[in-house]
Formats: C-alpha cells, structure tokens, sequence
C-alpha cells in the first residue's frame, strides 16, 4: 500500500515518458529506417528549434499567460538576420549593410527580447489581456515580414559571413559512436532545457514563476513583484523565438514570409502534453522536452511508414488528443492517492507530533520556531 | 458536568423518541471509508421537520463527507438514509435533489453578469409567441417567487451588485421553490460582515417557520446557540452525539468538539512595553481612514476593531502596500516608512496575513513547502546562488514540527489541507520573513475551534520575541482575550481605545462603541 502510494505519483508525474517509449517500440516494429542514426539525428533536428520555442513559451504558461507571438518573431528575427549580412548592391533584397554575422545574431537576439519586453509591457502596464496583445503581436511581425520580403522568398547568399551565419543551424560538432555528427543546433536545445530546467527548479526566481501562475495575488502579497516577473518571461520567450529563427534561417537557407507559419499550434501542444498547464502553476520542463520529441518522433515515424501526408496531421491531432484524455485521467487519479493522505481525514498524528495542541510545551516552541534563521 | 458518554446516553434517548417517519432525514450507521482512512464510522445523524440542526466537528471530522454522502457525492459503503420515511437506496446527486435536499454553498452559484431574476430561470427563459425573451414576465414571475419567501429585491439587479447575504438568502428561495424541504447551509456566514448575519439569521427562521428544515454547518459556536434547534458533533468520523441546544453551554459544546479540555487562550498583557517600533500620525486616505494616530510598541498586540468598511482593514492593507497607504508620518524603527507593494513592506519587516485566505493566502495547488519558503527564497540559496534543497526542507521541517501543521508530507499540495492547517501554512511563510511587525487580518476566520487556540498561541509566542502585532478583527472576545489595547475605527476614525486592565474591556462596551456610541474625547488615550 505504502510502496504504490509512494511510486504512483512519481509515475504520473512522468507518463510522458512511458508514452513516447511505447511510441518508439510501436515504429520500430513498423519500419526498420526509423532506428537508425540518420533518422534519430533528423528526429532530434527537427526537434531542436521546436524544442527552443516551447522552452520560452514554458516560462510563459508557468506564470499563467500565452505567448502566441513567438513563431512570428522567429520569421522576423530569421529575415533581419540575414538581410542585415548582405553586401551592397545585392539586386532584390537585403539592407544592403554588410554587417557581421556576429553583430546581425546580436541584433536579431536583442529585438527578440525587445519585442517580448513590449508584450510584457503592455500587459502589466497598460492592463491588456495577453492573450489577445500576443495575438495581435502575432499578425503585427508577420505584416512587417511581408513587407521586408515584398511575398518574396529570400535565400542565403554564398559567402563567408553566410557561412558563419548559418552554423548553428547547420553545422556539427563532435562525433558520437554509432549516431554519428552530433548537430550544433541539438546541443544548443538540449543545453537550453537545461539551463531553462536549472533556472525553473534551483533559481529563486523559477519559483516565483510557478507562485505567480499558482496565485498571482497571494504571490503579490507573499512579497514578488508579478508585473516585473511577467515582463521577464516574455523577454525570456523572445530572446529564444529569435534564438529558434537563427537557427532555422542557417538549416534552411531561405526565408519566406511565411517562415514559422503554424509553429505556435505545435507549441502549445508539445507544452500541454508534457504537462504544463494553461492555466499557470504546473508542468515541469523535462515534461516538454518529452512533450517536444513525442510530436517530432509521429512526425517523422509516419513520414517513414509513408502514411498519407492528407493523412498525418489528423493522426498528429488524435495523439494530441489522446495524450490530454490521458493527462485527464492523471488528474482525476491523483486527487484519489491523495485523498488517501490528508485530503478528507486528518491522519492522528501521535501526541508529541502536535506540540502546541494541548498545554504543551510553549518553551521549545517558542525558542524553535520561526527564528526563521536559515543560514 | 456531565461525561462524554452520559452525554452520549442521553442523546439516544431524544432520537428513541423520534418516530422514524416524522423524520425530514434519517441517517442510520453510515460508513464511508477512503483508502487508508475510515472517514465515518457507523454514524448516525438525523433532522426533524421545522428544525435547525447544527452539524459541527474540526476540520476533518467528517462533516463535509457526511455532507457529500446525503447529497449523494460520494456513496456509503454501508448504512441506511431515509428522507421523510422513505427508504433511498444508492443515494446520487438526481435522487438526492428529488428528494428535496439542497445544498447552499458558502459561495453561491450565480452568473454574476446577469440579473437576479435571469439568475433564477436559468435555463427556462419564458419567451413571447415569436421565440423573444418575455423580460416583462420574467422579472414579474421572479418577484412574486421571492415575495412569497419574504425577499422584497429588485430583481432586475445584476447578481454581482448583490450583497454576499441577499445571494445566499436568493439562493435559499430559489431551493425552496424548487421544492427542496431540507437545505444544508455550509458556512453561511464566513463571508459575511456581522449586520448581515442577523438579516440572513431572521431570513432562515422565517423559513423554518414556513416549514423548511436546515442542516447548519458552522465553526462559530456562538452562531449555533444563536441560531439552532438541535446539535449534532461529529469527532475523527466517530461519537455523533445529538442535544438540543438549549441544554448545551459553550464550554461542553467546545469540550465535545475537541474532545479534550481546550480552554480559552488567554495572553497574560505584557507588564513592560519594549520601544516603539511602528508610529503612524496623521494618516488619511480619503474614503478609507483619516487622522489614524497609532504607536505599536515591541511585543505588544493591539486589536483593530470595527464594522465592515470602518477603516482598520484598509489601515492594515495600506501599511502592507496592498492598497494605497495614504499620506501622513510612519516610521518603522524610527527610519521613515512608506509601502508601496508587498515586497518593499516585507523587505522593511511588515508582514501581513490577510482574510482571503485562498484568494490572498495560500497557492493552492502549490507544495507546503513552497507556500513556506516563497517570500524567503533569496536567503535559501546555497553559495552558488541556487535554492537549496536542504535549507527549503530544513526550514519547512521547522515548521511543520513547531506549528503542528498535518500534513503527510513536505510536497503536499496546499489545497488538501484542512482549512486551520492551511492557515498555519500562511503563518509560516510570514514568520520565516522574520518580521518586526505582524499585521493580522482576520487569523481565525474558518479555522476550527483547536487550531484557533493554537494559532492565538502562536501569535503570543512570537511576541516574547520581540514582534508587534496588530490584529483586525470583530472577534471581540478573541480581541480580548489576546490584545494589549483594542482600537475601535468608526467610519475611518479611531474612536476609541481600551488598554489593559480596563474593566470597561468587555464585549458589550466595545461592540457599543463599534457602532458609533461614544466619541474620543471621553477616553484617556496615551
């Protein structure tokens, strides 16, 4: 009894998991391409500037809010990016600057972040619903994108500074035994869910986050400064939406205006079923991440079984779907292993548990308590 | 004074005399078992036609899952429910209903947006010939179901103008025509300031008197002998013991609950008064407080009293930085003070635990631990400036063990906990900000007779440390019992102040002057 009352909600906590498992085994046994290193090295590619878009829009729903403007910025970062490299006299399009790749990154890096402190901003200061801000945001950027490219699609040039520019979409660092060249633009995910997973667990100001979606009031009144903290995860998700355009401008070579079109459904969906909630206070980043490779695993295991495109994205909705229903039942369940604690009926602790209770014994509870000494 | 089973003896003779069909409900050995706990055991429980019957217990002593069971939330795992006589096997939430039983929850269900009588014919709009809403008839047939229970409201009002007591009292009346015979009231009054408690009161004796039976679920014990016909107490799911509550005194009725002897928490008034550690002068802020003079002194508790809207809860929010805080002097240490959110009134040492406590208090879906340590993060962080663990598990183990919080572990999430448990967390999270001064809105409200003793002794203890406290409430025996001097606001004034030992320090005097009775001047104020 104890023994399931203590493992059970550990295994909740981490179903995703378990799905993507079953997921993996059931293509396995579907095609013998799927586990192969050039398939897992796609899986985790494609994966990778996903996975940077959901980690910044994870602060966002943390604390209880949306970003829907992320897969905008990440057109608008990728296009400036590379029209702020293009040498003068360019024929169609470009700035025509010639600036340095290292210089256009920063550019792009910093409006990002801009961008998102606008959003924040307009949210806490001018009081607008945010999702409706980040909605109009949305089609805001994709206007200006429009307007840069004339509808016209815009490749990288072949050139040095290109070359720099694309390499974190493009290039590949190390090799791995058996899965070969490991992709800069999977080390660079990974080492954000990372730093994103340290920040949110072991920094002070994780936490907050998590007390501001939880109750944003009585995170107020417990001494956090909500309207700063909410200004700072939109920072945080523009930094990294730019971020994710770097790195899909570099593996593509090209810029539409339609680039990062439909990214934010995806989004939404590898977030909520890794378990962070809509409505602020919940999921744990390591969720996602699981959340992030489930999508990119169906994607690309149903592209290898030569299932009907027609057919995939209705497939991708289902498993969405199923995925939910099962988080639903997760829920339910949970409220059960804890009912079987306190929630109904207080345990009786023994006596000397409770000091305080009875005519106890103010002394050691008064020298004990709350000197709140935490050094 | 009687034992605990003599009591209990006498109890089963009143029910004996009771003819199982003259009975609105009769609940007969109900057992109700969640994994791991016996939740009721073999509990009896009934109520007469015409009668108010207090159900009341701690936290957790299985009222609310009694509750659940006879509105067929949950099914029993045994035992036998009668509704006047008649025998309902495998109770659900439609039989329940039909059988005439409604459930009044502390907050009332209504669409705020809409008015009360569109409120009231939810999902059966009368309409004209063409298909069009009949306002007319609507508003009509609306007033004359709320003037047959007594209820004269426009009801062309939105619901969210509405006071908390009229809602609850619409709420009734709309039970009631919808056929319901017994109503169960779950903490009516928590909401509610004390002038509308009287008014809701009457409102439910008229109904009984209609014929109605009322099931009254309450942590204020006055209120029972107010109110109620009947009493039944529940103990840890066990002991329902049944008296008529005339036959009962405070004293028993609170000694049964608990069933240990909990005595009033009486705080010994401090001989010496440290150094002043809050000043206030001349603070205004109009439409809320003007002129509050006040000088809070260390290891001292002052009681703010007043009606709703006096003044000395949004001195308090003010002080905190939830509200503005007016203009006038204060210092804090003698250093000039002026809040301006939250954070900067923790950051001088002014804490505050305020009334909502699930609105303001608690994260609700957030760990005790969490809740705890969320306003002291910067100083659980290891050298590498990350949160450490051990220093949240230390100074969260701390306080579990020297505030007696149950819970069953440190990751529990705060919502599960009972409702005094919940505040001990609140009082924990402030005391960890290590403050200089506690301002306490309302600390005992919903908090079960036990857990209100021990967090009144919390507040003692801290005390002897050194920290001032100011406590707003209209607990006025509570206020005497624990308070230095009480402070009485009146439409934004301090009126009038009494300090220990002042024999006029009674509940009739300050509820006098509460109401407007007597002016400043006649008072000697230091």
């Amino acid at each position: 009894m104890s023994l399931w009352r203590r493992y059970v909600p550990s295994v909740l906590d981490n179903l995703i998991w378990f799905i993507l498992v079953g997921v993996v085994i059931f293509f396995a046994t579907q095609t013998d391409k799927f586990l192969t290193p050039i398939n897992l090295r796609n899986v985790l590619v494609a994966a990778s500037v996903l996975g940077i878009l959901v980690v910044g829009q994870t602060f966002v729903l943390i604390t209880g809010n949306f970003d829907l403007s992320s897969e905008s910025t990440l057109g608008l970062a990728a296009l400036i990016g590379l029209f702020l490299i293009v040498p003068p006299g360019s024929p169609t399009w470009g700035a025509g600057t010639e600036l340095s790749p290292f210089i256009s990154v920063a550019i792009i890096l910093i409006m990002g972040a801009a961008i998102g402190w606008v959003i924040g901003a307009l949210i806490t200061y001018g009081k607008m619903n945010n999702f409706i801000v980040t909605l109009a945001m949305l089609i805001i950027l994709r206007g200006a994108m429009l307007r840069f490219t004339n509808g016209q699609a815009v490749s990288s040039i072949d050139s040095r500074p290109a070359e720099i520019f694309n390499w974190l979409g493009h290039e590949s660092a190390f090799s791995l035994p058996w899965l070969g060249k490991a992709p800069i633009s999977v080390l660079v995910m990974l080492g954000v869910f990372l730093v994103a997973y340290v920040v949110l667990k072991y920094r002070p100001f994780g936490r907050e986050l998590y007390a501001i979606g939880g109750n944003r009031a009585a995170a107020l009144a417990s001494g956090i400064d909500p309207d700063k903290r909410i200004r700072q995860v939109y920072m945080i998700s523009g930094f990294l939406a730019a971020l994710a355009g770097w790195m899909l401008a570099g593996r593509i070579s090209s810029v539409q205006s339609d680039l990062g079109e439909g990214y934010i459904f995806n989004v939404m969906a590898a977030a909520v079923i890794g378990g962070i909630s809509l409505l602020g206070g919940r999921g744990s980043i390591v969720g996602a991440l699981g959340g992030v490779l489930l999508l990119s695993i169906i994607d690309r295991g149903l592209n290898l079984m030569q299932v009907s495109v027609f057919w995939i994205q209705s497939i991708q909705g289902f498993v969405i779907l199923l995925a939910m229903f099962i988080d639903a039942q997760k829920v339910r369940f949970r409220g059960a292993v804890a009912t079987s604690g306190a929630l109904i009926e207080e345990p009786e602790l023994p006596s000397d548990a409770t000091p305080g209770t009875s005519a106890g014994n103010p002394t050691s509870t008064a020298s004990g308590m709350a000197r709140g000494d935490v050094a | 004074m009687a034992t605990l089973a003599e009591v209990c003896a006498m109890d089963a003779r009143t029910t004996a005399d009771d003819h199982a069909s003259d009975l609105a409900i009769e609940m007969r050995e109900i057992v109700k078992r969640f994994p791991g706990v016996l939740a009721l055991d073999h509990v009896d429980f009934s109520v007469r036609p015409h009668e108010i019957h207090a159900l009341v217990g701690k936290n957790g002593a299985g009222k609310s899952t009694l509750m659940h069971i006879l509105t067929g939330i949950y099914p029993a795992d045994s035992g036998l429910i009668r509704v006047r006589g008649k025998h309902i096997d495998g109770m659900t939430t439609a039989r329940s209903r039909e059988a005439g039983i409604a459930l009044v929850a502390q907050h009332a269900r209504f669409v705020p947006a809409l008015s009360i009588a569109e409120n009231l014919s939810t999902g059966a709009l009368p309409t004209s010939g063409s298909g069009f809403v009949d306002w007319k008839q609507l508003n009509e047939s609306a007033a004359e179901r709320l003037g047959q229970f007594g209820l004269d409201i426009d009801v062309r009002r939105r619901m969210e103008a509405v006071s908390t007591a009229e809602r609850q009292m619409i709420e009734i009346a709309r039970a009631l025509f919808a056929d319901a015979s017994v109503i169960i009231l779950d903490e009516p009054t928590a909401p509610l300031p004390k002038h509308e408690v009287q008014l809701l009161f009457s409102f439910i004796r008229r109904q009984r008197e209609r014929g109605a039976a009322f099931i009254y679920i309450s942590h204020y014990l006055e209120e029972v002998f107010a109110l109620t016909d009947r009493v039944t107490v529940l103990r840890n799911g066990r002991n329902a013991c049944v008296f008529e509550t005339a036959e009962l005194s405070q004293a028993s009725l609170v000694r049964l609950i608990s069933g240990t002897e909990v005595e009033r928490y009486r705080r010994p008034p401090r001989q010496a008064l440290g150094p002043p550690v809050l000043r206030i002068a001349n603070l205004t802020r109009p439409g809320a407080f003007e002129d509050v003079d006040l000088t809070l002194h260390e290891g001292e508790v002052i009681g703010l009293t007043g009606l709703e809207g006096s003044g000395n809860g949004a001195l308090a929010r003010g002080l905190f930085g939830l509200e503005p805080m007016g203009d006038g002097d204060v210092t804090l240490d003698g250093v000039p003070y002026r809040a301006i959110r939250p954070a900067t009134a923790l950051a001088r040492g002014i804490a505050y635990l305020p009334r909502d406590r699930h609105g303001l208090g608690i994260i609700g879906i957030a760990s005790v631990r969490d809740n705890i340590c969320v306003s002291v993060l910067d100083r659980l962080r290891n050298a590498f400036g990350f949160l450490s663990a051990r220093k949240m598990n230390d100074l969260t183990g701390r306080f579990i063990q020297t505030l007696g919080i149950k819970t069953p572990s440190q990751s529990q999430p705060v919502e599960f906990l009972s409702g005094g448990n919940q505040q001990k967390v609140v009082v924990a999270k402030l005391v960890a900000t290590e403050p200089r001064v506690l301002l306490l809105d309302e600390p005992t409200q919903g908090v079960d007779v036990q857990a209100k003793v021990e967090i009144l002794r919390i507040i003692d203890e801290l005390t002897t440390r050194g920290v001032a406290v100011a406590i707003v409430s209209d607990e006025l025996n509570e206020l005497i019992d624990v308070c230095d001097r009480i402070l009485v606001f009146y439409r934004g004034r301090i009126v009038r102040e009494f300090r220990k030992p002042d024999p006029r320090m009674t509940s009739e005097e300050i509820l006098n002057a509460i109401e407007g009775g007597t002016e400043r001047a006649d008072v000697a104020v230091a």
